[in-house]
């Protein structure tokens, strides 16, 4: 078991807490172009992910990476979640679990 | 990674649904043993619990979060480092919180089937059975199934919110005064402290003052005779009453007023302090 490593569930409000840490996080893409992609957070800002490949614009990825700064994640791992993706409830999880319950993630 | 086949096999043998899943597998596998271990139930967990875990007494497979005994338990995270072998699987499950290392036995083809289907960076559910195995804790899972709606993420840790809240309600709900039904319950260990049995919380109060004086006059007289003593003079003040047995001021003076009239108690040294007659 190795619990020193976890990566923090956030949305962009969040992220600005974890820089230079590992952080999980979801967006929409809005742009792609194989070197920078641009989408949108769970809170509606604009995140940027650098080093993904070239994503469809309007799936849902999660990233795995570290937070560069308020708006930037350096992705390490990132899974495709299709098309469909409840980002309310995600958010919401990420203040939980950020919040009152962090004893439980982090 | 994640293509359509995958999916239909995966509903094909869990049945769809994750609920109807965990019933399913639970049934064929685990029900037996799992009732060896008086436990109850599958707690959804994060790596993190599990690692906070404490283990009770002489069973090396008891764990304890919150307060509940917990051995069977499913999570969601991400396979890495899987490694088969003749009779079975490992993995390690990184679940964001931290990582568990996952043991699946593999006896019948279908579960050679279904591990096969699992590859490195893949989002799983996982059901198992938490051990410790020379001292490090891993889970021997009877079920692992690949993630195909990423909603069940959010929903799993959703799930282990909502269980930790549950477990935590259930622990304090035994021994705190919070509610009409536990301050009855308490009761008995304030009788064993201080030899009365007084209500315990405002909602009690409600009750007795609905009934009328009757009750109230009895609270007063049992607590004035419980509390009598010969040596001293003076009896038991009337705030002393009304902040023992949470009952308003002029409730007790009016109880005390009766109970003075039918010659049970009376006034010592002032109008504040009475003893029972």
């Amino acid at each position: 078991m190795d619990t020193s490593n976890p990566a923090a569930f956030v949305n962009a409000e969040l992220q600005r807490g974890y820089i230079g840490r590992k952080v999980r996080a979801v967006v929409q893409v809005t742009h792609s172009d194989g070197g920078l992609t641009t989408g949108k957070s769970t809170d509606d800002r604009q995140l940027i992910i650098k080093g993904l490949p070239q994503v469809p614009p309007r799936s849902y990825i999660e990233v795995i990476g570290i937070a560069e700064n308020n708006q930037s994640i350096k992705s390490d791992m990132w899974t495709n979640f299709g098309n469909t993706f409840d980002l309310h409830s995600y958010n919401q999880l990420c203040q939980l679990a950020n919040g009152e319950f962090k004893g439980l993630f982090l | 990674m994640f293509s359509g086949s995958q999916f239909d096999a995966t509903s094909a043998f869990s049945g769809g649904g994750f609920m109807t899943s965990q019933s399913t597998q639970l049934n064929d596998s685990t029900l037996s043993p799992a009732k060896n271990r008086e436990t109850q139930g599958l707690f959804p967990v994060t790596v993190k619990q599990i690692s906070e875990a404490s283990q009770s007494g002489d069973e090396k497979s008891n764990f304890i979060i919150n307060g509940v005994d917990v051995t069977n338990v499913t999570m969601v995270g991400m396979v890495f480092d899987k490694a088969g072998r003749t009779t079975d699987v490992g993995f390690i499950l990184d679940d964001g919180t931290g990582r568990i290392g996952c043991r699946r036995w593999v006896n019948e083809t279908v579960d050679t089937k279904e591990m096969d289907e699992i590859l490195d960076g893949m989002y799983v559910r996982v059901y198992g059975h938490l051990k410790s195995f020379q001292g490090v804790r891993e889970l021997v899972a009877f079920s692992v199934r690949p993630v195909t709606n990423y909603d069940e993420i959010s929903f799993h840790f959703i799930d282990c919110i909502h269980n930790h809240l549950h477990s935590k309600f259930r622990s304090k709900g035994a021994g705190l005064t919070q509610t009409p039904s536990d301050s009855s319950l308490n009761a008995p260990i304030r009788n064993a402290s201080n030899g009365y049995q007084p209500p315990s919380s405002n909602t009690l109060y409600g009750h007795y003052s609905m009934d009328g004086l009757k009750d109230c006059d009895k609270l007063v007289l049992d607590y004035l005779h419980q509390h009598s003593d010969m040596a001293d003079e003076r009896g038991i003040h009337v705030n002393e009453l009304s902040r023992e047995l949470k009952l308003p001021e002029e409730k007790i003076r009016l109880s005390l007023k009766t109970l003075g009239d039918d010659g049970l108690v009376y006034s010592t040294i002032d109008d504040n302090h009475y003893k029972q007659a």
